[in-house]
C-alpha cells in the first residue's frame, strides 16, 4: 500500500487494532494499541493500561487517543475502551455508573488471557470516577491480582459536588437543587423501568451562555447516579481512600471544569486511608492538556516505568 | 501479495473537521487488484458511527468475504454531532469529499457511496454536486424521500412536544439574523419524537441549527427527492420490506424522479425479512450487492 492512507496514530512503536470483546449479548468496542517495544533481552512489557473516556467521550477523542501512541513508545500497551457511559449513554438513560463495572471486568479479563500480568487503569475526567470506583471495589489483591495501579487526568474530588458547585457558580437553567427536586420522585423505590425518566438538558451547566457547548444533557436517572448529592460511587473521595495500589494523579493547572485543588485533595484523602504510593502532577494545561499531550505522556512513562519496567 | 487490513485512519476535510475512518480489506494478489476492484464508502446513520450495530457494524466484513473492500467514515453528523451544533447537513459534503480523495490518491478507481438512512441522504447531496470520476455509483440504503417531511411526519404521528412547526417558529427567533451565520444557538429536546412515550428512547435531540439544516421546511439539500434527479450515477436502492420508519412509497419515488430525469440505471430491490437495517437479512442483502456491484468489474 502506498503512504498516504498511513494512519495518524500508526508509529514503528506499536501495532493497532480494533477489537469488540463479547460482553454478554453485547460487545465492549475498544482499541488495542499493541507496543512492540522490548527489552534487551526481547521480551515485551507485560503491562498495559486500560483508558476510559470522559463525558460523552469515546475511544477516538481526547486522551484516550493521544496518550497510547506516547505510551507505546515507552514500552506499554494501551486499550482504550467505550463503556456505557461512552458518547449518549448519559441522555438515554443506560449510562450508570456502577453498570461500567461488569464491563471493566470483561476487559481485564480479556488482556488476562493475553498474557498481561500488570494492569493499570485510567480515567480521564468522567472516567476517573469509573476507574476510582472499580479500583476501591476491585482492592481484593487475592482476587484481583492483576490490577496494579490507576491513573486520573482531571479527576473531580467529588463529581456531584463538582457539578452541583459549576451549576450554581454559572447561574445554570434549572438549578442544581430543581433538577434534585424532580430527580426524588423519577427515582423512587419500583419505579424502574416504569417509563417515569426523562431526559433533561442544563443551560448554562459549563460556561456562561445557552450554546450548545455550555449545555449539559442527563436523563433525571443519569444525573442521580452521577450528580446526585446520594452518589457515593461518584465521589472520588471516598473511592479514592479504599484503593491500596499505586495512584498517579494528573490535572491541568488552569482547568476550569475540575479545580487543581480537587486534586491535591484526593491525594491527601489516599494518603490518609494509608497509601503509601500515591502521586501527584501538576500540567500547565487546561481541561484537555491541550498542547501539553507529550509531557502528560512522559510523566506516565515514568511513574510507570518506576514501577513496571522490565 | 496485499495483505488483510484493519487500520483507523484520520484525516481532515476542507474546513479542518477530523474525519475517522475504518479501511477493511482482504487480501488480494496485487495492488493492482485491489485498485481496480469496487470499493465501498459507507457513510452512517443519524447518531450513528462506523461500529454502529446493523450495517456499519456488519456489512464490511461480509463484504470482504465477496472480495470487495470497504472505507467506513465517521462524518460530523456522527456521535453527538447534532446535539452540540457541529453536525450541519450541507457541510457533511465536505467529509465525503475528503474521504473520496483518501482512497483516489491510494489509487482506487472505482469508489461506490453507501449511504445508510440518514448516509444515504448525504450520499445524494454529495453525488449531485460534481463527484469526483472515480466515484462509480450509489447505493442508498432505507433512504427518506425528504429528511424534512419525514420528520414532519413523525412528530405530526406522536404528537410531539413541541410540535414540528412550533419548533421551526422557535428556530426562526433563535437563528437571528438568519441561519447561516449567526452565532446563536441552543440544544433543545423533542418528545414524543419516536414514539408515544416521553421516555428517553423516544426524544430526537438536535440544536436549532443542526435541525434547520437538516430537519427544518427550509432544510433544501436534505430534500432528496427535490434534488436527486441531478444525480448520473447507477443507483441501488436496497429497503427492508418491513421498515416502518421510511415506507415502501419513499425509494419509490425516488426511483421514478431518476427515471423521469433520464437515469435508467437505477435497480430498487426490497430486503425481505429485514425493518430500516437490511443486514438483518445479511444473506440476502449481500446477494444483491454482490450481483450489483459485478456490473462494475472489468
Amino acid at each position: 500500500m502506498k503512504t498516504s492512507m498511513k494512519d495518524v496514530d500508526s508509529t514503528k512503536y506499536m501495532e493497532q487494532e480494533l477489537v469488540s470483546i463479547p460482553f454478554g449479548k453485547s460487545k465492549i468496542d475498544g482499541l488495542y494499541y499493541n507496543s512492540t517495544m522490548r527489552d534487551e533481552d526481547d521480551k515485551a512489557n507485560d503491562t498495559v493500561i486500560i483508558h476510559v473516556h470522559g463525558f460523552l467521550g469515546n475511544f477516538l477523542d481526547g486522551s484516550q487517543r493521544f496518550l497510547p501512541p506516547i505510551l507505546a513508545e515507552g514500552g506499554y500497551s494501551s486499550l482504550a475502551i467505550n463503556t456505557r457511559m461512552a458518547n449518549f449513554g448519559l441522555f438515554f438513560g443506560y449510562g450508570i455508573l456502577n453498570d461500567t463495572i461488569p464491563q471493566i471486568d470483561r476487559v481485564v479479563e480479556y488482556l488476562e488471557e493475553l498474557g498481561y500480568k500488570n494492569i493499570i487503569l485510567s480515567g480521564y475526567s468522567l472516567g476517573t470516577s469509573i476507574v476510582l470506583r472499580y479500583a476501591a471495589l476491585r482492592k481484593d489483591a487475592k482476587n484481583f491480582p492483576n490490577l496494579k495501579g490507576v491513573i486520573t487526568l482531571a479527576a473531580p474530588y467529588s463529581m456531584p459536588d463538582s457539578i452541583r458547585r459549576r451549576w450554581n457558580k454559572l447561574g445554570s437553567e434549572p438549578s442544581y437543587d430543581e433538577v434534585l427536586e424532580e430527580a426524588k420522585e423519577i427515582i423512587k423505590p419500583g419505579r424502574e423501568g416504569t417509563g417515569h425518566d426523562r431526559t433533561i438538558l442544563i443551560y448554562k451547566a459549563r460556561g456562561d451562555s445557552y450554546r450548545p457547548e455550555h449545555t449539559e444533557i442527563y436523563t433525571y436517572r443519569t444525573w442521580w447516579y452521577l450528580a446526585g448529592p446520594e452518589a457515593h460511587t461518584a465521589m472520588g473521595y471516598k473511592q479514592i481512600a479504599e484503593i491500596k495500589v499505586p495512584i498517579l494523579l494528573i490535572q491541568g493547572w488552569y482547568d476550569q471544569i475540575v479545580k487543581p485543588e480537587e486534586t491535591h485533595d484526593l491525594a491527601q484523602a489516599a494518603l490518609d486511608a494509608g497509601n503509601k504510593d500515591v502521586s501527584a502532577f501538576y500540567v500547565n494545561a487546561g481541561h484537555k492538556f491541550e498542547d501539553k499531550e507529550e509531557e502528560l505522556g512522559d510523566i506516565i512513562v515514568r511513574w510507570l516505568d518506576r514501577r513496571f519496567k522490565l | 501479495m496485499v495483505s488483510r487490513q484493519r487500520r483507523l485512519l484520520s484525516f481532515p476535510a476542507e474546513d479542518g473537521f477530523l474525519i475517522n475512518a475504518l479501511l477493511v480489506s482482504g487480501e488480494f494478489n496485487r495492488e493492482e487488484d485491489l485498485y481496480n476492484t469496487p470499493i465501498i464508502l459507507l457513510v452512517h446513520g443519524v447518531l450513528g458511527h462506523f461500529l454502529a450495530r446493523g450495517t456499519p457494524r456488519l456489512l464490511p466484513n461480509a463484504l470482504e468475504e465477496n472480495g470487495i473492500s470497504s472505507f467506513l467514515i465517521n462524518s460530523r453528523m456522527a456521535f453527538t454531532g447534532q446535539m452540540f451544533g457541529g453536525a450541519i447537513f450541507d457541510e457533511s459534503i465536505m467529509d465525503v469529499e475528503a474521504a473520496v480523495d483518501v482512497l483516489v490518491k491510494e489509487g482506487f478507481r472505482k469508489i461506490i457511496i453507501l449511504g445508510w438512512s440518514l448516509g444515504a441522504n448525504i450520499s445524494v447531496y454529495y453525488a449531485v454536486n460534481n463527484p469526483h470520476p472515480n466515484v462509480k455509483g450509489l447505493v442508498l440504503e432505507g433512504c427518506s424521500s425528504s429528511l424534512p417531511r419525514s420528520n414532519k411526519r413523525r412528530l405530526e404521528k406522536w404528537n410531539s412536544v413541541p410540535s414540528y412547526d412550533h419548533i421551526y417558529d422557535i428556530a426562526k427567533k433563535v437563528l437571528r439574523p438568519d441561519p447561516v451565520t449567526t452565532q446563536n444557538d441552543r440544544v433543545f429536546i423533542i418528545y414524543r419524537a419516536m414514539g408515544p412515550t416521553f421516555d428517553p428512547g423516544d426524544v430526537e435531540l438536535y440544536t436549532y441549527r443542526t435541525w434547520w439544516f437538516m430537519r427544518g421546511p427550509e432544510a433544501y439539500n436534505a430534500k432528496t427527492n427535490e434534488i436527486i434527479s441531478g444525480v448520473k450515477l447507477p443507483v441501488l436502492f436496497i429497503h427492508g420490506d418491513e421498515d416502518y420508519i421510511v415506507g415502501h412509497e419513499e425509494p419509490e419515488s425516488l426511483v421514478e424522479i431518476l427515471n423521469k430525469a433520464g437515469n435508467q440505471n437505477v435497480q430498487l430491490s426490497f430486503i425481505p425479512k429485514a425493518r430500516h437495517d437490511c443486514m438483518e437479512n445479511p444473506e440476502f442483502t449481500i446477494d444483491v450487492l454482490v450481483e450489483w456491484l459485478s456490473n462494475f468489474k472489468d
